[in-house]
Parts: structure tokens; sequence; C-alpha cells
């Protein structure tokens, strides 16, 4: 594998993605989503429901309320169309008669598609923190803000390597959303009816069958993050969220999930995208 | 295989279940100018595909310089270039910039890469475009771009899938130079398929016929003209051609017509069936028959074979295989 090439497949990757208008506004809904909120607590009557000694912890609002569902879809929309765009247009002909390998070509996708995600997961938290401190005044324990960044990063692998195998068995891009975006949706709503019965019934199965499912990890574990890393008096700010169940994994099994269900979907990717064919122009 | 072979595919089938390419047997030798002929459907940009490693063979072998463009693909890949079939070129990108990218996939270094992309882009006539999204290109400016980028890194072989079409007569004549001047570096190959023999006919020194992904005939156009059409059709334009200069040339072994092109003295067709001397080499009548004009005190302006005859021979030749595979079901 030649990192030179895999960097210049990561950067085209990346320059592609920002080409594309839909990620471009999602980019822009995200800023809205670490803004307007804040602006609208601190400006309306609801500020002062919320207590004044957890005005220095509400940027945590803004890192993890996005994480469960949005930051999944972004990483959707970015990996979905990684592969697939590139069939549908004819343009992946192109770059694969040139004397690279397959897998540099692929590896240089999903970096550079990651890479794209990642900033924007970092420009979110930071207006999420700025948002913050300009309506609510200075944040503290911001220092755990790093690891709260690279959790979220880690949970975000979850999906993206979803979307992107989806992407590249179904080689259709509308279809690949679709189909990886249905896949979050029905595992977020699942969960919730899976906690609703096993809070009604007490029947482990249920809680377990939630405890799997791929949402589960990624929106547990950066809360977990937190919640250990901040003192008592602002965990009451976490539990007022509208993030996790009753049930939850522990760290351990989130971490374990997470590498599992990412492990799975780039070995059946790197699998397939090995053996094959290239496809033609398809529309 | 010899090294001397840039292509070579051995019983090659594709199996694409509802379709089936093959087997298809054929080779392509350094330093000549191949024109890739079948109709619609019948295998060439499939062929190409297998020979740039984008799909695998279902049975059979496919060699690009000597190796296999699956399991080699980036040693059988270098020293190649490759223009598609109406090229999808990512239209975010400038000229200047999908050129840059090929550079690094070539591992140009990089101070060479600026005066590369420099270099191809006056090569197709692009150079003030360089800066313009290939999205506001026109199609013929996507279609010298696409032949720009097959030719970054300087390479050996040139594979052009419909290199022509959407090109105006002056893009055609263009890029027909492009190729020619290509060709003429030491052991320059352009395998191009195309629709339009007249392309074909003014570029090639060689064709590959194939019909239902199996090889109808190859050889040089004047063996391939022969070989279907049973005679080799030449015309020939001078002035000062007399009655008894004509007749020599009618009586010449070999001839077995000689006609008037129009209406005018001063162009004539010659048809010639093929002969081969002792060793078995094919003779061919036209330094004979301009050593008689010469001799005579005409001038010679041209002699070349007579226009349409690859299209007559090419329309034959698909009928003659259509005929046969009917007949063998």
């Amino acid at each position: 594998m030649r990192l030179g090439i895999v960097s210049a497949f990561a950067l085209y990757e990346i320059k592609r993605a920002i080409a594309r208008k839909k990620v471009l506004m999602l980019i822009a809904f995200v800023l809205l989503l670490d803004t307007l909120p804040y602006y609208a607590l601190a400006t309306s009557s609801a500020a002062s429901i919320i207590p004044s000694y957890l005005y220095p912890y509400i940027w945590i609002a803004g890192v993890l309320i996005p994480q469960p569902l949005f930051i999944p879809f972004v990483s959707i929309f970015i990996a979905a169309g990684a592969m697939s765009e590139e069939y549908e247009q004819g343009t992946a002909e192109l770059l694969l008669s040139k004397p690279v390998s397959k897998m540099e070509y692929l590896m240089g996708k999903y970096i550079g598609g990651y890479l794209l995600l990642l900033l924007i997961l970092l420009t979110s938290n930071i207006v999420s923190l700025i948002s913050a401190y300009l309506s609510f005044g200075p944040q503290a324990d911001v220092g755990i803000l790093p690891g709260a960044y690279f959790v979220n990063a880690y949970a975000s692998l979850l999906f993206f390597s979803v979307a992107f195998m989806v992407g590249e068995l179904l080689r259709r891009a509308s279809l690949a959303y679709i189909f990886a975006s249905a896949l979050l949706f029905a595992s977020t709503i699942l969960g919730f009816y899976m906690d609703l019965i096993y809070t009604l019934t007490r029947n482990e199965f249920y809680a377990t069958v939630q405890i799997y499912l791929p949402s589960s990890p990624v929106s547990s574990l950066p809360v977990q993050y937190i919640s250990s890393n901040i003192p008592s008096v602002a965990q009451q700010l976490l539990s007022a969220l509208p993030i996790g169940g009753s049930v939850e994994p522990s760290i351990l099994q989130s971490l374990f999930l997470i590498l599992a269900y990412s492990t799975c979907a780039t070995v059946i990717l790197v699998f397939y995208f090995r053996y094959a064919d290239v496809s033609r122009r398809v529309s | 295989m010899s090294n001397n072979k840039v292509i070579e595919f051995t019983q090659v089938v594709k199996d694409y279940g509802r379709k089936r390419i093959g087997p298809l047997d054929l080779s392509i030798e350094k330093g000549r100018i191949v024109g890739f002929l079948g109709p619609n459907g019948s295998g060439k940009t499939t062929s190409i595909r297998l020979v740039l490693g984008l799909i695998r063979p279902s049975s059979g072998s496919v060699r690009l310089n000597g190796f296999d463009p699956i399991k080699n693909h980036i040693e059988a890949l270098k020293n190649v270039g490759y223009s598609p079939e109406l090229p999808n070129i990512q239209s975010f990108l400038t000229p200047e910039e999908l050129l840059a990218l090929v550079a690094k996939t070539l591992q140009l270094p990089e101070s060479a890469r600026q005066e590369e992309t420099r270099r191809v882009l006056e090569l197709v006539g692009l150079t003030e475009y360089a800066h313009v999204k290939v999205g506001k290109l026109s199609k013929g400016m996507v279609q010298r771009l696409s032949v720009a980028q097959a030719m970054v890194g300087d390479p050996k072989v040139l594979i052009l899938d419909e290199p022509m079409i959407g090109l105006d007569p002056a893009g055609t004549a263009h890029l027909r130079e492009v190729f020619r001047s290509f060709a003429k570096q030491e052991g320059g190959t352009v395998f191009l398929s195309s629709h339009m023999m007249n392309e074909v006919e003014n570029l090639c020194d060689y064709v590959i016929m194939i019909h239902s992904g199996k090889l109808v005939t190859s050889g040089s156009i004047s063996e391939v003209t022969r070989r279907i059409m049973g005679s080799l059709a030449i015309t020939i334009e001078a002035s000062g051609l007399t009655p008894a200069l004509l007749e020599k040339i009618r009586k010449l072994e070999g001839v077995t017509n000689l006609t008037f092109d129009g209406e005018s003295i001063e162009k004539i067709r010659v048809e010639t069936v093929q002969m081969r001397d002792s060793a078995g080499s094919e003779i061919d009548l036209r330094p004979k028959i301009v050593e008689m004009i010469v001799q005579s005190g005409a001038k010679l302006y041209t002699i070349k074979p007579s226009d349409n005859l690859l299209e007559s021979a090419y329309i034959k030749a698909l009928s003659q295989s259509e005929f046969a595979e009917v007949a063998s079901q």
C-alpha cells in the first residue's frame, strides 16, 4: 500500500464530498443545530428553568444531542455515496484504470470520507462550546472535550462503516442512503420499544436486544464517557437530555460493539470490492 | 508470450448470465495503431475493460504488458493510458486538478507534475481551460480532456474507447495527429475502438473485427479487405495517364479490373487479388504500379486503398458472421 496514493485519493474524496450540495447542506444544518438552540434558550424564559449552577456545563448538551441521530445521519450521507456515486457517474472506471491497487483506492476514499466526518464533528463541538460560552458565560470542565470528541469520533465509525459497505454492495446511491438511514432509524425506534417493553415487563431478553442494536452503543458511549468525567452536580443535566434508555451497554460493551459492527462491515466491504467487477455507469 | 505482444487474449470468456462474450483470442503487437471494430454489443468495451483489469474473465487468460491485469494490476497498467467511452470525468474538478490527480496516481515526482499537466493540456488544445470546472466544458472538450489524462506520464500504450465521439472535424483531425505522433515514438501502441470506419481507415495500420465477442478477422487493412472482399481496390490519382499505360496496368498479373473513378481519366480504381510469392509472403502490386506510372512520365499524386473499402469489408464480414452464427444454431 503506497501512502502517497492513498492520501491522494483521501484528498480527492474530501473534495468530492464537499462538492455535493447535500453534504454542504448537512454541514450548514450541523452549524445551525449548534448555535440556534443556545441562542433560543438564552433569550427565552426557558433560561430561568435551567438552574444557574448548570450553566457552566451547558456545552455538554451541544456535544451530546447530535450524537445519537444527527451525526450518524451525516456519516451515512458521506459514506453511502462514496463508492456508489462513483459507479453511477462512471468515474470509478477512470481512476481504477490507473496503476493503483483497489485497496489503495478503497482506503483513500474510506479515510477521506472519515476525515471529513471528523472535521464536521470537530467543527460541531467547537461551535457548540463557543455558542454555550456566548449564551451562558464561561464553561467548566472543558478539558474533557478532546476526550469526548474522540469518543464521538469512535462511535461515529459504526454507521460510517455500515453505510460505506451498503454503498459498495448496492452501488446505487439513493438506495444506499435509504437502506443505511432505514437501518439507523429502525434500530433507534426498535431500541425505544425494547426499552419500553423491558421497563414494563422486566424481561431481560428485551434489554439484551436493546443493548446489541447498533444505535445503542453509538448513543451510550459518549454519554458514559462524559458522565464519568464531570462532577455529580452536572449529572442532572445529563439525565435531562433526551439520550439513552433505562438499559445501556457498559463502556466496554459499547467499545466492543462499535468495533465489532465496524469491523464486520469493513471486512464485507473489502472482500466484495476486491472480487467484484468495477461496475459501468448505471444512470 | 512474445515480448512484442502488448495485449493478448487466450480463449477469454466473460459470462454475464444473460449475455456471453467469447471465447476470444487476439493479440496486439507493439508499435501498431490498431482499430477494434464490431457492432454495438459485440463486446468491444467489455474486452477493453478485461484488458484494464476492471472486470474478471469467467475463463481464459488476459495479458497486458505480459501481466495479468487483475493479479498484477499495477505492473500491467504501468505505461498504459486509457480514455473511456463517453468519458464521465469528475465534474467538480478542473482539468488541471484532474491531471494532477492522475499524475499522483502515476507517482510522478512533484516537480514534474506541473510541467506534465501543462504538456498534455497543450497537446489536446485545452491550455486556456485549465482552471475551468469540467462540468462547464463542452462534450468535445471533455473528450479531449479524457485523452489528455490518458497521456499523462508519457505512456507506451494508449487504449481508447470511441475517442472521436462528440468531436468537431477540427477536433477529430487534431486528435488524429496526436495519436499518429504518439505512435511514431518507439514502441508506442494505440488500441482504439471506433464505429467511424473512415477514422480507422485513416489512422490505423491494423484492424481487429469482433462479433458476439468472437474474433471475425484481423490483419492490416489491405489484408483484411482483400480477405473479405476477395480483392483490394486501389485509387490512383495522377495526371498524364495514357490509354497504353492503363492497358499495361490492366494486364498486370493480379489485377482483376481497372475502372475510371468518376468522369476523370486522372482518377482510376484498380482492383487486385491477393497473390503470394514462393515463400508465401503477400505480393503487393502497388510498388509495381507506382513504378510503371513514374516511368511513363505521368505525375502521380496519390495512391491509396479506395474510400469506404473497410466499411464495405466490415459490413460484409458482419453479415457473414451473423449468417454463420444463425447457421450454427
